[in-house]
């Protein structure tokens, strides 16, 4: 409990950071979605998880009915609609997506003893209750959101006793399917991305300037850092995104490498104290929840730390707890409020 | 359904622990991995990204350090600066050249092609170095960049100080002028601290003291973002300017001298000299160029056009054009005879209107015969004959030696660029340069009238005179007076005299006075022309031969005939002067071209003369009067049909 509060303390002050010396809009917006976040986490909180997991086919229909009003009457912004305006605020449905997925998961899962993933007709069963959600992301577009629903439904199979030649046969099949994917399933900007993830100085002023700049501003951090709101990577608007996606990058410039490690640690000792949580849950279930939500976090924190080291290719996701974005704060620190209820009624009957 | 059921459920909490710590496995390879990911990024590569870094956000951008003020001798500005701009591209702040280039054409409506040319000229260059595409931009092109700068990051518009220098081209040949240092000039130390683009004197004073007026260009260094905007100045070295710079030239006689030879329609150049210490107070080049085209960046028409007419504007006819002295030489060989003691002053030559010498006869210009003449006769009227005796006396070496010692052999080292030397012919150069090796002797009777082998600059001319009016210094001229450092005017002291010999002082007294004559009496050969009441101007005319009188007719009849102007045939006109003649102040030299008699200079050097007299004594500086007929010259109606005559007056 103490450290995400910690890891929240870290956002306030990255959040911080990067506005330079006078917190802009994006700040204080970010600051209103704190005590929206930990509502969020108290409410998932003081509901027995268990009500709730028998309750999660009820709101996973009704997530994926917001998806739909999205598709309907979402607000378009930068060439996709994710939100729904709610008059006093705009809403991403698709972050919160994630949370009844994994409920219903480990509902579906951990529910019944005798029940596990080791067939694949159970696998398949896991997969049609995930396709509408990433169906709908998928065509919001947001590719990134709705490809980091697949953990939690990994996760989850994962400790409900996937066969380990599935995963094996998942990657043969993967890997043959790649060229086709290539060639019909990816638009071109996702294509451009690829390319110049593989040689960024092909167009350094273009498609490559955003993983360019990235590493320079993690590298110019060096050992310890610019100093806090030192940082001219982010605050001159060198590197896009700087307050989103690129959060962790600034704080590696300003910071440095020690700061980098404080942080890492903190994000590995979230996860560790998460998974203890699943060891220690009560029945499968909660288990069950715990590993889908961290699998999420897990993925999507290494992966954006991965692209901020300009690693993997650009796209478009953002750092759990520290980004910008009520609505992924509001839904991670939910998820963590899933994650913790889970663990406080361990002992509970 | 939902409570767990008995059965397995131990083997699967065993199995769901073992994966939880296959979990834990992962996520911790997972950051073991992001640690040496930034481990690598931040530490092993942090000197390339740091520097990476610095490079995105901070600009050193030029202060350029305004050229030194030009000041004539009483205080007036000359040369100063005034504000421009010019626009400049950043290439590393282009996504794009060419489409950067084409929509800067485009809202400058300047031409694409030039632009595209100077930055492929300029493409060695650093990539962060502005490049400037437009040189001088116009108040509509500084605003409409400055407008559209947030669709331009790439452009930068620069602020310039631009040389100004006075209207109508006044004493270009003094100026000289600025323009882009050459790639050649840069390999020169002078020029090692220079880059490219830099802005340096090519003619003139500008070039002779261009280290003196350049000045130190400074530099901001700015924090920009990431649309070349600038955020902030980090730090500022401030340019120094150049040196003020106080030259001989005195303003008011400078406007007489060159309105004067305009009035009169001709080119040609003219000096106006302080013998007592070879400060130059006027001089001049005509035609001329205007500087200011090339303080402006000059266009390549009007370029080609300067380098294209024949009348070579470019050229500083003063120090590089070498004419035959003519008549005025005939000076020359009245000091050589009296102070080698073939003459005194009293001595009597008698004209007959013509001589024999070494079997040939020659002409004088008055056929009737002068008579008996004495020194200062024969200066007053020019004769031939007795200087043709004279010719006769003396061998050219011993001629030579006097006309070096009066500033006619060599360069009269002037601190101006790319001067000519003035030549005279000797035995030994006869030996050196000629199949026979022989000087004829003969020779030296037409080099005794200034016909011949001696060729002169004009400055030469006006040295040899200061050096008659102070008495036998040869000064070296110059044009810098003081210079100053930032510490007030400081006086830069003059090459010092080149030669000297002291004239006995009767013989001085008989050529100031025959040279007063000259100008001063009935028969004199510049009488009314220079003559200044109460000023005792002492002077001699000459005419300098463009082609000899044997060929002369035939060559005019020539270029007739092929639709050219005769007058390029005529003679050039000299007047060499000083005055007063018994405490000189003013010595110089008016050289007309083609104006077939040098009495016809000589009304412009009383004008100057009268304008240096007037601003003195504190009068109103005269106004000139051109004489009735404006005299040929090129631009001048032909005069068909001059009559041939013999020898200079």
């Amino acid at each position: 409990m103490a450290l995400t509060s910690v890891g929240l303390a870290t956002i306030y002050s990255v959040t911080w950071n990067l506005t330079t010396s006078e917190p802009g809009g994006e700040f204080w917006r970010q600051v209103y979605a704190v005590p929206v976040g930990l509502v969020a986490l108290i409410v998932c909180l003081s509901v027995d998880y268990r009500t709730l997991a028998q309750r999660s086919p009820l709101l996973y229909v009704a997530m994926v009915l917001a998806l739909v009003a999205v598709m309907v009457f979402g607000v378009e912004a930068k060439g996709s609609r994710r939100w729904l305006n709610l008059g006093f605020g705009s809403l991403q449905p698709s972050e919160f997506a994630r949370l009844a997925l994994a409920l219903v998961l480990a509902m579906m899962y951990g529910g019944d003893s005798r029940r596990s993933a080791r067939s694949i007709g159970e696998l398949m069963v896991g997969g049609l209750v995930l396709a509408p959600a990433v169906l709908l992301i998928f065509l919001q577009p947001d590719l990134g959101t709705a490809s980091m629903l697949l953990p939690v439904y990994a996760g989850i199979a994962y400790v409900a006793g996937l066969r380990m030649r599935w995963v094996v046969g998942a990657v043969v099949v993967a890997a043959l399917l790649s060229p086709v994917v290539w060639a019909y399933g990816l638009q071109d900007y996702q294509k451009g991305r690829v390319m110049t993830f593989l040689d960024p100085y092909k167009d350094p002023k273009g498609a490559g300037y955003q993983q360019i700049q990235a590493r320079v501003t993690v590298g110019s951090g060096g050992m310890i850092g610019k100093g806090f709101g030192q940082g001219t990577q982010g605050a001159y608007r060198f590197l896009p995104e700087s307050h989103n996606d690129f959060v962790f990058a600034v704080l590696a410039e300003e910071q440095g490498f020690v700061g980098v490690i404080v942080v890492l640690g903190l994000y590995l000792f979230v996860i560790w104290r998460s998974l203890e949580a699943a060891r220690l849950a009560r029945d499968r279930v909660g288990a069950f929840l715990v590993v889908g939500l961290v699998s999420w976090f897990l993925c999507q924190v290494v992966y954006n730390i991965t692209m901020q080291a300009g690693l993997v290719p650009v796209k478009g996701l953002t750092l759990p707890l520290m980004s910008y974005g009520g609505s992924s704060l509001v839904a991670t620190l939910a998820g963590f409020g899933l994650i913790l209820n889970v663990r406080m009624r361990r002992f509970t009957n | 359904m939902l409570s767990p059921g008995a059965t397995g459920a131990f083997e699967n909490r065993q199995n769901t622990e073992a994966r939880l710590i296959g979990l834990k496995a992962i996520s911790l390879v997972l950051f073991v991995f992001l640690v040496a990911a930034f481990w690598v990024l931040q530490v092993l590569q942090y000197a390339e990204h740091r520097e990476r870094a610095e490079r995105n956000h901070t600009r050193t951008l030029p202060l350029l350090a305004p050229r030194g003020v030009l000041f004539d001798r009483h205080g007036e500005v000359l040369v100063q600066n005034r504000r421009a701009f010019r626009i400049a591209i950043v290439r590393e702040q282009s996504t794009d050249l060419p489409a950067s280039i084409r929509r800067l054409a485009a809202i400058t409506q300047a031409d694409e092609a030039q632009m595209l040319a100077i930055v492929q000229r300029r493409r060695g260059d650093p990539i962060f170095r502005p490049i400037v595409v437009i040189e001088h931009a116009t108040d509509a092109q500084v605003a409409a960049v400055v407008a559209q700068q947030l669709e331009l990051p790439e452009v930068v518009v620069e602020q310039v100080p631009t040389r100004t220098y006075p209207a109508g081209g006044l004493a270009a040949h003094l100026f000289g002028y600025v323009g882009e240092v050459q790639p050649a000039q840069l390999q020169r130390a002078e020029f090692a601290h220079l880059s490219q683009g830099a802005i340096v004197g090519q003619a003139g004073v500008e070039q002779v003291y261009n280290t003196l007026l350049m000045g130190t260009d400074g530099n901001r260094f700015v924090n920009v973002d990431s649309r070349g905007r600038e955020v902030e100045e980090l730090e500022r070295q401030e340019p120094v300017d150049g040196q003020r710079v106080q030259l001989t030239i005195d303003a008011d006689m400078q406007r007489a001298l060159e309105e004067a030879f305009r009035a009169d329609g001709y080119n040609g150049a003219a000096a106006f000299i302080d013998p007592a210490s070879g400060e130059v107070l006027a001089l001049t080049s005509l035609p001329a160029y205007d500087p200011n085209d090339f303080a402006a960046g000059i266009s390549s028409s009007v370029w080609q056009a300067l380098n294209a007419d024949p009348l070579r504007p470019l050229g500083n006819r003063l120090i590089q054009g070498l004419y035959m002295p003519g008549s005025t030489f005939k000076i020359v060989m009245a000091i050589a005879a009296l102070e080698e003691g073939i003459i005194t002053p009293d001595s009597v030559i008698g004209c007959r209107g013509s001589g024999v010498f070494y079997g040939r006869s020659f002409k004088c210009w008055n056929t009737n015969g002068h008579g008996a003449m004495t020194l200062r006769h024969a200066l007053e009227q020019s004769c031939n004959v007795f200087f043709y005796t004279l010719g006769e006396r003396m061998n050219i070496d011993t001629i030579n030696k006097w006309a070096a010692r009066l500033g006619l052999v060599g360069k009269t080292g002037i601190d101006l660029p790319q001067e000519n030397a003035s030549f005279m012919p000797s035995t030994e150069w006869a030996a050196r340069t000629r199949p026979d090796g022989r000087w004829y002797p003969g020779e030296t009777i037409s080099v005794a009238i200034g016909q011949g082998a001696v060729t002169v600059s004009p400055m030469a001319m006006a040295m040899m005179m200061a050096t008659v009016a102070n008495g036998g210094t040869l000064q070296t001229p110059h044009l810098m007076k003081a210079v100053d450092r930032g510490k007030g005017w400081e006086p830069v002291p003059s090459a010092g005299p080149r030669s000297t010999f002291v004239m006995a002082p009767g013989h001085l007294a008989a050529v100031r006075d025959g040279l007063w004559m000259a100008v001063n009496t009935p028969q004199g050969t510049a009488t009314r022309r220079g003559k200044i009441e109460g000023k005792d101007v002492a002077g001699k005319t000459g005419t300098a031969q463009v082609i000899s009188n044997d060929n002369k007719a035939a060559a005019q009849a020539a270029a007739r005939a092929a639709g050219r102007n005769p007058a390029m045939y005529d003679d050039h006109g000299w007047f060499v002067f000083f005055a007063p003649r018994d405490t000189p102040e003013v010595a110089g030299v008016v050289f007309t071209e083609h104006s077939e008699h040098g009495y016809l200079s000589a009304p412009i050097a009383k004008h100057v003369m009268e304008t240096y007299f007037a601003k003195k004594e504190g009068r109103p500086l005269p106004v000139y009067r051109s004489p009735a007929a404006p005299a040929k010259s090129v631009v001048a109606p032909v005069i068909a049909g001059a009559p041939a005559h013999g020898g200079g007056r």
